[in-house]
């Protein structure tokens, strides 16, 4: 038992009762949480863990660097392509590879598309049934739940009250045969849920909706990639060519591709402002009050910026998403972010499941190592393979711990926007003062569980935007008679020197991404992730920092202790995925 | 040199090779050939022609070259294998080295030296001498039967799974190398096998011609072996 | 295929009253009215729908993703009317305990009548530990799942083969499920991932004819794995017309020529991209002008650049292909034989100086 102060501000007390969620469920990959809490509910003490490990920095080494796309985008399914991205730009930046326009436009549409789907999704199937209860909808009202509709969104033509009936009735259906299939085991009778009955009809409704949709939406890098998840990338450019009126057009991108996209660009958009965006803030306005889960996010953010508006240029200027940092909550001063200084990236492993020849000292990642090592410390419960309860003293997690100059940070959507909002980027600013007049709260109200998911949200709708810019931006160059699509000037390993490292970067879905590596004698010789999720699920570092995701269930008040649904919440509210994060 | 042979009377000449031996000789070596030949530009094929497809057929017809030369080689081996039963001793010669005899090693060795200029003569033999015995079963008959098996397991794939081709050969093939991929590689890397034999085997043909004690190429032509001395014939079988 | 619920609980000695009163429990548990018992009774009187416990090892949920985007039928029709998805940790509402519970339910309930779908594999070493779900290694989940299952479904070339995380040097020993589970019919279905529709239509196969597919000698459903992409391509007549892209982005390209020389792995790859292709026939990889890297075969992460036409063979810490080795050996026996025949010449010119 005991009682201490953290670096970053945090007073961990593991005196109370406590509770163990594994699996973490509605995430990516494996995860197990722990707290503590009080007498009054209250969570005192916080320990996340990854619990998988893969290895693929260890099976990149020896490989081809333009295969390395191929291997890092299978790190993960859900933000499928921002590895490949950010892999592709490593080997770029290592060889000196300048892309051509058009594969810069391609690329970030392949991006953008994944931060509105990947947002879509996780808003819908992976974070709503925390805050809606499927249950509750069988006894709303079909007209009232009609009505509703067309109050907080009058556009959406899917608002009969025949058409909410039918819904409920398949729910009733669905529910009356006794096999809630997903929905089993849920928290359905917990106070914790909020929404009245044809809130969460109407959540439901769009649950399906959206399912139906996302698949839409990925059609887009189906088209330029050839398929999704995985679409395909090149070192150099995008592998798909374009010829819009020659010889055998149907070879490559033209006319009805173009169009297919452009349609889909259109139909994305009007779904997100249509549904997601009412829907959001619909939900957010009955849980304004429960402003839980800030974390780290009003003290320290960070973000390397991305969607390049001209080809090759990666510098703060030239990136539409915000680059920078935030310490100390202090929103007059962004800091520059320099991801090659030795000193400002760093990865600690005292409390990861990895050993450095010098034990604590953190390594930048183009000096990274990663060597495991599955060892739990003297005060765990249960055994080596039956862990009953994990001791965070020790070695505790799969993930490693990055640091920005010693700073535990908080990354992803709620990170990027309020770097945005600290710089004055129009699009973003002007976003966030809507939502907050819209739902009438300060400022702060962005710094917790509802503001990474509204932040998310106002992401989706931002991409989806950028999608259109990017798409008129390739046609008016296709007309100025630019085609070309790849650079294969680099491309034989004969003209790669001996030695050659390089750091790639992207904003992921949720959060700063960046791939450092060495390539020596044509191989890779190094590769190192620093991922989002690394980033927000850190485990402590040798000074005692706590994380982002521990830090953000700090001080929560649970309903139940046993029904873990606020945890739930603000876990989902960096939207997890523990594949990325471990590797 | 050691003369522990036991044949004692010795002719100029005498009809080894009948002539569905030879026919199939020629056969085989044009098949191979042109199997090698082919098979190395499907696999690095040549630079890309202009035009539209349809006035094209150049991959069809190196594929088709070689499908057909890689029946030929089968049913020619088949061919070959009845022979082997129906022919006279020679025919059975390259099927079955006689790998326990020590005199056939001993001939062997001898076979060695005489290539490594250290005997003066090489010995005098009807048929192969035991060296030419050893490295045409072990180097070209599992060879070819290596590229029998896993040729028609690659096409196959191409007839498709209902196919005898895929019944026989792909079925099992395939998953016995890991996946296609691996069998290709295998195809592939066999065929130097046997190019490596080739280069070896016309060189000695001809060297044999010239600097043996009897006949070799036109024996492979006419069927009958010239002895170029009077003296006893070798044999490598106890 | 499955008896009802109601076939059950019968059979373990339940009375009909005490069902009926289990039902008014369900009722009221889900915070319906008495109204609604005798329509669960009937419910679970008469056919159930089919429960799958949709396990994950170490993967990337890419699996899962092309499953929700499957058109014909939809993801949604699939988990509300044919299945019942009890278990899967992306999606479920519950978590910890009570999701862990739910497993121990279904294999009460179903035994021998459920699906365990997996994606992802075991990874073997350290105890298991490099995947950890409820604090146990993952592989026991797997095995205490599968024990009474009717059939496993392995989901993607994770579970199949053992996918990116089994590549040289497979740190974890990650292991594909077949390897572990060796008692239960297993049906592949490989890709990375496979494509969303062939992913239901495997289920809606079973379903719909109450028998599992046909499969091949390697465990997968031959309806859609037994043909190569080369064998339906639609670039196919640039390839036997001897026509290839020999640059990204070079005319070829651009006129659509097959990708064979830039390391299209179709010729060898068993999967029906090129026939159904992906996201509700939209594309496929060589469609937008990549090579098809072969991710639906087994070890396809390991042969070397998936951009070159020749596996890289890797010997003695030497990196080759079959023409290096082959030439190389070919130039050492033509070399060899060069001097042999030199040796002979001067040997033979010496000789004939003797005789005279
Ligand atoms: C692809 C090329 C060739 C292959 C695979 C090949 C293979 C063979 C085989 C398997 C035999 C043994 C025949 C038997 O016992 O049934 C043989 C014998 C023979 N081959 Fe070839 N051959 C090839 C080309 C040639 C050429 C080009 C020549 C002539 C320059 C030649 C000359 C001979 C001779 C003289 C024999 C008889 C050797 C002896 O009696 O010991 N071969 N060859
Ligand atoms: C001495 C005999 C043979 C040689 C030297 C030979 C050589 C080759 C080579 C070098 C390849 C290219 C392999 C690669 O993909 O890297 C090949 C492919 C192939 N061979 Fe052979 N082969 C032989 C016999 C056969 C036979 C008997 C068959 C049966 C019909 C056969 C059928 C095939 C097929 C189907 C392919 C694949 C063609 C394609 O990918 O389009 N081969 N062969
Ligand atoms: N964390 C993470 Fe990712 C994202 N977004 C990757 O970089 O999810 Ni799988
Ligand atoms: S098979 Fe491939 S797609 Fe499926 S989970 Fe594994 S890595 Fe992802
Ligand atoms: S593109 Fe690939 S699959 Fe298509 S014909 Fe060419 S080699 Fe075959
Ligand atoms: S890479 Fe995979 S998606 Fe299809 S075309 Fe090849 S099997
Ligand atoms: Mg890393």
């Amino acid at each position: 038992m005991s009682v201490n102060e953290t670096p970053n501000g945090f007073t961990l007390d593991d005196s109370g009762r406590r509770v163990v969620v594994d699996p973490v469920t509605r995430i990516e990959g494996h995860m197990r949480c722990e707290v503590n809490v009080d007498e009054d509910n209250v969570i005192r003490n916080a320990v996340s863990t990854g619990t998988m490990w893969r290895g693929l920095e260890v099976i990149l080494k020896g490989r081809d660097p333009r295969d390395a796309w191929a291997f890092t985008q299978r790190i993960c399914g859900v933000c499928s392509g921002t590895h490949a991205l950010t892999s592709v730009r490593a080997v770029e930046d290592a060889l000196g590879i300048q892309i051509p326009e058009n594969a810069n436009s391609i690329r970030n549409i392949m991006q953008l598309t994944l931060q509105a789907h990947d947002h879509l999704v996780h808003f819908y199937h992976l974070h709503a049934l925390d805050w809606v209860n499927p249950v509750n909808a069988l006894k709303a009202d079909p007209k009232a739940t009609s009505a509703l509709q067309k109050q907080v969104s009058p556009r959406h033509p899917k608002s009969s009250p025949g058409y909410f009936r039918d819904v409920q009735n398949r729910i009733k259906r669905f529910v009356e045969s006794g096999q809630l299939g997903p929905f089993k085991n849920g928290y359905w009778s917990n106070p914790a849920y909020r929404l009245p009955p044809e809130a969460d009809l109407m959540a439901v409704t769009h649950y399906l909706e959206a399912l139906d949709f996302q698949k839409e939406i990925m059609k887009i890098r189906a088209i330029l990639g050839g398929k999704d998840p995985h679409p395909n990338w090149l070192v150099g450019g995008v592998p798909c060519p374009i010829n819009v009126d020659g010889t055998g057009s149907v070879g490559g991108l033209n006319m009805v591709n173009l169009n297919q996209i452009s349609g889909i660009i259109d139909a994305t958009r009007t779904f997100i402002n249509d549904v997601y965006i009412p829907d959001l803030l619909a939900i957010a306005g009955i849980y304004k009050d429960w402003l839980y889960g800030g974390g780290i996010s009003g003290m320290n953010v960070l973000s390397y910026g991305d969607i390049p508006d001209h080809a090759n240029d990666y510098s703060a200027a030239n990136l539409m998403m915000p680059r920078g940092a935030i310490l100390d909550g202090n929103l007059k001063e962004v800091h520059e972010v320099d991801l090659r200084n030795p000193d400002e990236i760093q990865e600690q492993v005292p409390h990861s499941w990895y050993s450095y020849p010098d034990g604590v000292k953190g390594l930048h990642p183009w000096d990274g190592i990663t060597e495991p090592d599955y060892q739990l410390g003297p005060n765990t419960k249960g055994s080596r393979t039956h862990i009953e309860q994990i001791d965070e003293h020790a070695k505790y997690s799969w993930i490693k711990a990055p640091r920005w100059r010693g700073h535990a940070m908080e990354v992803g959507p709620l990170a990027r926007y309020v770097i945005g909002y600290a710089q004055g980027h129009e699009a973003i600013t002007e976003q966030i003062d809507f939502v907050l007049k819209t739902l009438d709260v300060p400022v702060t109200a962005l710094f917790s569980t509802l503001g990474r998911t509204a932040a998310r949200g106002l992401e989706a709708q931002w991409a989806a935007d950028q999608m259109r810019y990017f798409m008129d931006k390739l046609l008016a160059n296709l007309k100025a008679g630019d085609s070309a699509t790849a650079n294969v000037d680099n491309w034989e390993q004969s003209t790669w020197p001996r030695e050659a490292k390089g750091v790639g970067f992207t904003e992921a879905p949720r959060g700063a991404l960046g791939h450092w590596l060495h390539i020596r004698d044509t191989k890779i010789a190094n590769y190192q992730c620093v991922v989002p999720t690394t980033w927000n699920g850190s485990p402590r570092d040798a000074e005692g920092n706590i994380g982002a995701f521990e830090a953000a269930l700090m001080n929560t008040k649970v309903e139940r202790a046993e029904e873990p649904v606020e945890i739930l919440r603000t876990l989902h509210s960096f939207d997890p995925c523990l594949a990325c994060s471990t590797h | 040199m050691s003369s522990e042979s036991h044949i004692s009377h010795s002719e100029p000449a005498v009809y080894v090779y009948e002539a569905p031996l030879r026919l199939w000789h020629w056969i085989n070596a044009l098949a191979i050939t042109l199997l090698a030949l082919t098979g190395y530009f499907i696999a690095s094929p040549f630079p890309t022609l202009p035009g539209e497809a349809s006035d094209h057929f150049l991959m069809g017809y190196l594929r088709f070259t070689h499908f057909s030369a890689g029946y030929i080689l089968a049913i020619g081996l088949l061919f070959r294998l009845y022979w082997a039963v129906m022919g006279n001793a020679h025919a059975r010669q390259l099927f079955l080295p006689p790998l326990f005899s020590g005199r056939f090693w001993d001939g062997v060795w001898h076979e060695i030296k005489w290539y490594a200029f250290v005997a003066r003569e090489p010995r005098k033999y009807e048929g192969h001498n035991p060296l030419a015995t050893l490295s045409m079963h072990f180097l070209f008959l599992w060879s070819v039967i290596f590229m029998i098996v896993t040729g028609f397991a690659l096409y196959g794939e191409g007839t498709g799974m209902d196919s005898w081709q895929f019944q026989w050969f792909s079925a099992w093939v395939i998953p016995l190398f890991g996946q296609s991929q691996d069998v290709h590689t295998w195809h592939h890397l066999v065929m130097w096998v046997l190019v490596c034999f080739i280069i070896v085997h016309v060189y000695v043909a001809i060297r044999e011609d010239i600097m043996s004690r009897q006949s070799m190429i036109s024996t492979m032509i006419s069927g009958w072996r010239m002895f170029k001395d009077n003296r006893r014939v070798d044999t490598d079988a106890e | 295929m499955t008896e009802s619920f109601y076939d059950v609980m019968r059979r373990q000695g339940i009375t009909r009253r005490s069902f009926l009163k289990f039902c008014t429990l369900t009722a009221s548990a889900l915070g319906l009215g008495p109204a609604f018992v005798p329509r669960i009774a009937e419910a679970m009187e008469t056919k159930p729908r089919i429960p799958v416990l949709w396990l994950h090892g170490l993967e990337c949920t890419c699996c899962s993703e092309s499953f929700i985007r499957s058109a014909h039928p939809l993801a949604k029709d699939v988990v509300l009317s044919m299945i019942s998805l009890d278990y899967d940790d992306t999606l479920m509402a519950s978590a910890g305990q009570q999701a862990e519970a739910i497993i121990e339910e279904t294999i009460d309930k179903y035994k021998g009548n459920y699906i365990v779908a997996v994606e992802g594999n075991p990874p073997l070493n350290e105890d298991g530990m490099y995947c950890i779900v409820g604090g146990k290694p993952f592989v026991e989940q797997l095995r205490h799942a599968s024990e009474h299952a009717k059939a496993i479904i392995s989901w993607g070339s994770c579970a199949s083969h053992g996918c990116v995380q089994a590549a040289h040097p497979n740190p974890t020993r990650a292991t594909p499920v077949h390897k572990v589970i060796t008692d239960k019919p297993i049906i592949k279905v490989p890709g990375c991932p496979p494509i969303a529709e062939v992913m239901t239509a495997v289920v809606t196969y079973i379903l719909t004819f109450e028998r599992f597919p046909e499969l091949d000698r390697q465990g997968r459903p031959k309806m859609f794995y037994s043909q190569r992409i080369h064998d339906k391509c639609y670039r196919r007549p640039h390839f036997d017309a001897g026509q290839f892209v020999e640059h990204w982005d070079d005319d070829s390209a651009r006129k659509g020529y097959c990708l064979y020389k830039m390391g299209c792995k179709g010729p060898t790859t068993y999967n029906a991209c090129s026939t159904i292709r992906w996201n509700a026939g939209t594309s496929f990889p060589i469609q937008s002008g990549h090579g098809c890297i072969g991710c639906s075969e087994e070890g396809f992460w390991d042969k070397g650049s998936f951009y070159d036409r020749l596996t890289t063979i890797n010997q003695f810490g030497i990196e080759s292909n079959a023409d290096r080795v082959g030439m190389t050996a070919a130039g050492v026996v033509g070399a060899a034989t060069a001097a042999h025949l030199a040796v002979s010449a001067i040997k033979r010119a010496q000789h004939k100086g003797d005789e005279k």
